[in-house]
């Protein structure tokens, strides 16, 4: 269906990443926003405050993270489509309830603009160091779904995709955003809102007494319903069978924890979303997503200067990671490259499904800051003359590091 | 615990209100037979964040009445309640505060480690009726497993208040018992020996204090604007017409 | 301008001429100076009462431990020169709980913002109430979230502005010293950045007692607070206090609200005894084992 005329800015905008995105949930149709102020997301969430009420979506600031999560829920629960925003630290105080959310199959989205970490690490400042707490970081087996925009535009683009996928897949979505994009300002053009595609609900709408709230269809996704609708809804946390009443012995966890998994394992075809270029004839590849692979363009086009053929192959969706695409490219390239923010997230994955047959290359970074891109041109550089199979993650030495650790770091007066 | 559970049910009879509106966010284990026959919506949520579930519940469908049942509502829930007491969201809490019950030398003794219990072994309990009416909280009241018609009553009166509710329920917990029904009837004649209803006492001197009898009874019934009613009366002053409030009138 | 940066810049890194060494020098951290505080914010004022306090109640600063969480307040603990720890949001007070329960002889004082210790900390603070944990809880109370970029506070008067009540705050605002009143404070009060001097003595008469004391400081923010409602600069806020404050001692603590410039009750509310959480302790000990541990 399309989306709301009320709830859409139409309109061509020079905003940043922070506001589109807000921008982008209230286009989507998101009813209820509830967040706790966190640097560097709380633009998004002021954004939504200011434009809330009018159109209809209902803001609260709750009084942590655990209310912020917990709230977000319950809105969904009540039949809204529901969003919260933090960064770093609040993301590690939201676990429990991301797995509780996974757990009853709930869709909601939560922006998550990174930042430099651990603890409260740079606040101010970018990182890209929560990718594996975004699929791992809750207790148990669940699977879902991250995004990774890499401009204000996408900001405001993917947001309404994430709530479409969360809808769809009944999971929730990741955006991983980082503080470099958050608070970018470039053009955003809102189109009109018949323009804008938003996947509605799948609500039941058969007799109440043949509910079976955890039913799947086909697709492995269940139809959900809402409080207040006579379903007598019995909805826990515990592992449950498809009545939502719990269940305890090993068959059942198999058939029903399995199915969480799998319902995002089997559509990995219809969820991921990857942008390639170059990669047919490359020799190098270079993996990125968010910020990263928008400093890795300037450092690719520099490389092809050199004569090297590299490809590129962003991630827009991260989670679920695509296992299929690095072990296709790993056959015919000689190596991939991964710039990234942290010290090596990603680029296990990528070393994962690569099974030795390319070279992987890491270029880390601390944080509260970008990379160079002639870092990203002189790894891709190396590893295109690099012949030899070197088994495990080679990490690229940056200029960044040998200033820092070979000639010393110098502490200002 | 039963008896809580029906005097619930038929406090949700004598208040009229449509069970299917009822949404009932917990952290109490309930069975499914059990809700089946409360004819609410449950939803089991993880400790301490009923409250904050409710909110979510509420903001997102104001015709519902919703009913958070909190076993752990001070522990990790304690940020949740204080600020939703100062919000007056519209809910009524149920804390269902049970004394751990045990046998000592062949004498029963209640005694626990909860942040409720007076018989705790080094730290004072929470004036709870005490501390809800002091951060926001407009009907407060507290009753045992033993006052089944009053806790049908406060709930009936509860479920139509505007605001944010709390009514404490002093009852044994169903999962520490092995023996259950001796010392459910234990329980109750405790409860008998050493309760005095007091209504409209001042909830700073219902404190539960070893040695002198618990207080129970409806302690402060008034009347504050509500989260969504000052919501609305703020976005519509400085908005006018560009804003529509939201749930209309309040369930 | 670019004069009087100068000239600033002289002030701070002059050598200090023989003799002549700022009162406060022994207890800051002057190699982190200048502090990153604004212009017209009064949190500067509430760390060198403390610092009077401490003298003047004569504690060993190598006993005393300053615990601070995340906000403009919290970066009190970094300025003072003591053991200072800069702990996560919300989670100083259970910190302090740490400290002070593994070792009773460290005094513990908590120096936070409203937001770091009402909001997400509000359910560590009622506990340490509750339990009576001996420490000091000095809450710099500026009704925002300045740090943050300035969104609303549990404080918030209500109908206030700020970035995420763009229309107006819907919240009613918390009392602070109703409720660590009603949760079992032995010692409340509230003063303002103005009566530099109550504040200094109210300090001092609390760092001495013993158990859960709460003073709250009122303190103007000139960048958000007064900025985005329009109330003018930290001197127009001291102004306000100035004529609005009434000192009120014992006054009941349900009667302390604060609403959108309205009056602003201050004093020494509560002072009592109770029993801290470590007598408790060694009484139920020496009651179960025959030992105890160490009083400090």
């Amino acid at each position: 269906m399309k989306a709301s005329p009320t709830d859409v800015l139409t309109g061509i905008y020079y905003i940043d990443g922070d506001v589109a995105a807000g921008y982008g949930a209230l286009a989507a149709g998101c009813k209820l926003v509830a967040g706790y102020p966190i640097t560097p997301s709380t633009e998004a969430f002021e954004a939504m405050c200011r434009r809330g009420p009018q159109v209809g979506t209902v803001f609260i600031q709750m009084e942590d993270e655990f209310g912020s999560i917990s709230a977000v829920l319950g809105a969904v629960w009540s039949g809204v489509k529901s969003m919260t925003i933090t960064s770093g630290p609040g993301y590690s105080l939201m676990m429990e309830s991301i797995g509780f959310g996974a757990m009853l199959e709930t869709p909601f989205v939560l922006l998550n603009i990174q930042r430099g970490g651990p603890s409260t690490g740079v606040p101010t400042k970018t990182g890209q160091a929560d990718m594996m707490q975004s699929r791992w970081g809750s207790h148990g087996d669940y699977e879902l779904i991250a995004i990774s925009p890499d401009s204000p535009q996408e900001m405001f683009d993917y947001t309404i995709k994430a709530f479409n996928l969360a809808e769809k897949y009944r999971c929730p979505v990741m955006i991983m955003s980082d503080e470099c994009v958050g608070h970018m300002t470039e053009k955003v053009v809102i189109p009109e809102a018949d323009k804008i595609e938003i996947e509605p609900r799948r609500f039941y709408k058969g007799p109440p007494e043949e509910y079976l709230p955890f039913s799947p269809d086909p697709d492995l996704v269940p139809k959900i319903a809402k409080a207040g609708d006579g379903l007598g809804l019995y909805i826990t946390g515990r592992v449950h069978d498809e009545r939502g009443y719990p269940v305890k012995n090993e068959e059942f966890k198999a058939k029903y924890v399995r199915r969480l998994v799998d319902k995002i394992r089997l559509n990995k075809d219809k969820i991921i979303e990857l942008k390639e270029e170059s990669t047919d004839d490359a020799d190098v590849v270079v993996v990125s997503y968010g910020i990263s692979s928008r400093v890795a363009v300037k450092g690719v086009e520099i490389a092809r200067q050199k004569g090297i053929k590299v490809g590129t192959l962003r991630l827009v969706t991260v989670w679920p990671f695509p296992d299929e695409k690095i072990i296709d490219l790993a056959k015919k390239v000689k190596a991939f490259v991964v710039p990234e923010i942290n010290y090596g997230q990603i680029v296990f994955d990528v070393a994962r499904c690569c099974h030795g047959q390319a070279n992987v290359v890491l270029i880390p970074h601390g944080g509260a800051g970008v990379h160079n891109p002639l870092d990203i041109s002189d790894a891709i550089e190396s590893a295109a003359k690099e012949d030899k199979k070197i088994e495990g993650v080679v990490e690229f030495k940056t200029r960044l590091e040998k200033i820092v650790f070979e000639r010393g770091l110098k502490i200002k007066e | 615990m039963n008896s809580i559970i029906s005097a619930f049910s038929k406090g949700i009879e004598k208040s009229g209100i449509d069970r299917k509106k009822i949404s009932m966010p917990s952290d109490v284990p309930f069975t499914p037979d059990v809700v089946k026959a409360l004819g609410v919506d449950y939803f089991q949520i993880p400790r301490g964040r009923a409250i904050a579930f409710g909110t979510g519940l509420k903001l997102g469908n104001p015709s519902l009445r919703v009913v958070p049942v909190a076993g752990d509502l001070m522990t990790l829930g304690g940020n949740h309640f204080v600020h939703g007491a100062r919000r007056n969201m519209e809910l009524l809490i149920i804390c269902v505060n049970s004394f751990v019950y045990k046998k000592i030398a062949g004498k029963p003794i209640p005694s626990t480690q909860s942040a409720f219990s007076p018989y705790s072994t080094f730290e004072e309990p929470f004036n709870f009726p005490h501390l809800g009416n002091s951060c926001g909280a407009i009907y407060t009241a507290r009753w045992t497993a033993l006052h089944t018609e009053e806790l049908a009553d406060s709930v009936a009166e509860a479920l139509h208040k505007h605001g944010l509710s709390v009514i404490e329920v002093l009852a044994p917990g169903p999962n520490y018992y092995t023996d259950i029904d001796s010392i459910e009837l234990e329980l109750l004649k405790f409860y008998h020996e050493n309760s005095t209803i007091k209504n409209n006492e001042d909830p700073k001197n219902v404190a539960i204090v070893p040695d002198e009898k618990i207080i129970v009874g409806k302690f402060t019934d008034k009347e504050r604007p509500t989260f969504i009613d000052s919501y609305n009366v703020q976005h519509s002053k400085i908005l006018g017409d560009k804003f529509t409030p939201h749930g209309g009138k309040n369930g | 301008m670019k004069a009087k940066e100068t000239k600033m810049k002289e002030i701070h890194s002059a050598p200090s001429k023989k003799g002549e060494i700022h009162p406060m020098e022994n207890l800051l951290r002057m190699d982190r100076m200048p502090h990153i505080w604004c212009p017209s914010c009064g949190i500067g004022l509430a760390v060198t009462a403390f610092a009077s306090a401490l003298e003047k109640a004569n504690m060993d600063p190598n006993m005393v431990s300053i615990v601070s969480g995340i906000g403009c307040t919290g970066r009190v603990a970094g300025y003072v020169k003591l053991d200072s720890f800069h702990t996560t949001h919300g989670r100083p007070i259970a910190f302090g709980t740490g400290i002070r329960v593994a070792n009773p002889k460290i005094k513990v004082v908590v120096f936070s913002g409203d937001g770091d210790l009402i909001a997400i900390g509000g359910n560590h603070f009622i506990h340490a109430a509750r339990r009576n944990i001996d420490m000091l809880v000095v809450c710099v109370n500026n009704f925002i979230y300045a740090m943050t970029g300035g969104q609303v506070a549990p404080t918030t008067p209500l109908a206030a502005y700020a970035t995420t009540s763009p229309y107006g705050c819907v919240e009613p605002p918390f009392n602070i010293p109703y409720i660590a009143d009603s949760s079992g404070a032995v010692y409340v009060a509230r003063w303002t950045t103005l009566h530099v001097r109550r504040l200094i003595n109210s300090l001092a008469e609390a760092l001495q007692k013993k158990g859960f004391s709460v003073v709250e400081v009122i303190s103007p923010c000139g960048m958000y607070y007064s900025r985005i409602n329009k109330l003018g600069d930290g001197l127009d806020m001291m102004k306000f206090y100035h004529d609005n404050v009434e000192i009120r001692h014992g006054e009941d603590t349900k009667n302390l609200d604060i609403g959108f410039q309205t009056k602003i009750i201050c004093g020494k509310f509560v002072d009592r005894e109770r029993p801290s959480y470590m007598e408790r302790y060694n009484q139920w000990l020496s009651g179960v084992k025959g030992g105890s541990r160490d009083e400090g």
